[in-house]
């Protein structure tokens, strides 16, 4: 099976760096899969669940939320804002971040910029234990 | 000093000792907080680094582009994003970037976004508009915050509050160095080809490159944001070890004229005594 040259990096550093053979992750017009081979390509990334298969055909999956997806002679590039493996995932905090920005979304008379931020994170949430849920 | 008695000086000398101590922590953890502030933004370089790259591909690969991010307006009000320090005590960290602020928004019709203690204390009292004050410790920041600045300020710009944003900031040059400067952040500023020039290669753009271009913009801002905090927060560790190796030198030798001082005062009593007793013993 082929592979291709596949570079995680988020501001925190470099998360992954290797062969893969495919990468699968969510954009703003939907999920995307990468595989070898691919043209020049240049997407941004919405809030999803990102699986990359490895050299050895292993699935790891992950939360991947912001950023964008890059194809340049072969090199793929995911520059994700948060890029977290599911196994890394801290459960207990998604939950407890998911039942604040619930709460603070049942209120009524909350001002419209904590609501957008309460959704925000509600959203990241929901992103982190679907992915820790279905490893 | 002179016809200081004894007992005040040796006061003054242990305050100073005290004082010393102080300085000399300080810089020590601000010697080890620096080490780690210019790791921070290593990591973070290769990320902005490819979101940069990748901006300028699309607009320099498409010549009929345009963008909101990108349109040239007149100005009627600027946004200056200004990071300070929380703290004072840095040598003259924040009072250098303040000064280099208001040296250049003087006249102009402005609103700020202060990002640190002090700069919020100042625009406070200089009674300027002020977006938000949420972001007032300035080492308390994180990434996701630099992210949601970075949105805050797209969607004014986009709602035409303000029609120029620029973000002022301390560049760390180097240890014994630091510079206030301020940049532009919106709108972007563009490298259009030369008409003519050979065409570069083809790239998918999904949906199209209009939006991805705008989704991308506000993280690039945030990068810029977290980029300039990061230097910033380096600058201001590095000035406060200047600062307060300054200060420890001071104390020392503040502490050796106060020793000189106190051996006198002590050899003069001594020989006082010594004449008292002579002459005590003589009548």
């Amino acid at each position: 099976m082929s592979t291709f040259q596949l570079q995680i990096v988020t501001p925190d550093g470099l998360a992954f760096e290797g062969q893969a053979q495919r990468v699968l992750c969510r954009t703003i017009a939907g999920d995307v899969c990468i595989l070898p081979r691919h043209c020049d390509y240049i997407t941004a990334l919405g809030m999803g669940e990102a699986r990359v298969t490895l050299q050895d055909g292993t699935v790891r999956k992950a939360a991947c939320i912001g950023g964008m997806l890059t194809v340049r002679a072969g090199v793929v590039r995911l520059v994700a804002t948060t890029f977290e493996w599911a196994e890394d995932i801290d459960k207990a905090r998604a939950d407890a971040s998911k039942q604040k920005a619930e709460s603070i979304l049942k209120q009524t008379n909350v001002d419209p910029h904590e609501l957008d931020l309460a959704q925000a994170r509600l959203k990241r949430a929901l992103v982190r234990s679907h992915v820790a849920n279905n490893m | 000093m002179a016809g200081a008695s004894m007992k005040d000086i040796k006061l003054r000398i242990k305050s100073v000792e005290s004082t010393m101590q102080i300085t000399k922590a300080m810089e020590l953890v601000a010697s080890s907080k620096l080490r780690k502030a210019k790791e921070r933004v290593e990591k973070s370089r290769p990320y902005f680094e490819v979101l940069h790259a990748a901006l300028s591909d699309i607009v320099y690969s498409n010549a009929e582009f345009s963008s909101p991010y990108i349109a040239q307006r007149s100005v009627k009000k600027t946004c200056y994003v200004v990071i300070a320090g929380d703290r004072g005590l840095a040598g003259g960290y924040n009072a250098n970037i303040l000064k280099a602020v208001a040296a250049e928004t003087q006249g102009k019709e402005i609103c700020v976004l202060p990002i640190g203690k002090k700069a919020l204390e100042h625009f406070q009292r200089s009674k300027t508009q002020i977006l938000t004050e949420r972001y007032a410790m300035a080492g308390d920041i994180t990434v996701s915050d630099c992210f949601s600045i970075a949105k805050l300020l797209a969607k004014g710009f986009l709602a035409g509050e303000y029609d120029e944003i620029r973000l002022a900031y301390t560049n760390f040059v180097s240890m014994l160095s630091q510079q206030p400067s301020i940049i532009k952040l919106l709108p972007l500023q563009v490298n259009r080809p030369e008409p003519g020039s050979a065409p570069r290669g083809l790239t998918l753009y999904e949906p199209d490159s209009e939006t991805v271009y705008n989704a991308i913009v506000p993280e690039y801002l945030a990068g810029l944001v977290y980029g300039a905090l990061c230097e910033s927060v380096a600058s201001e560790l590095g000035a406060r070890r200047t600062a307060m190796d300054a200060a420890s030198k001071n104390a020392g030798e503040m502490i050796d004229s106060l020793s000189l001082h106190y051996n006198r005062a002590r050899q003069a009593a001594i020989t006082q005594e010594i004449t008292e007793i002579v002459a005590g013993a003589e009548a």
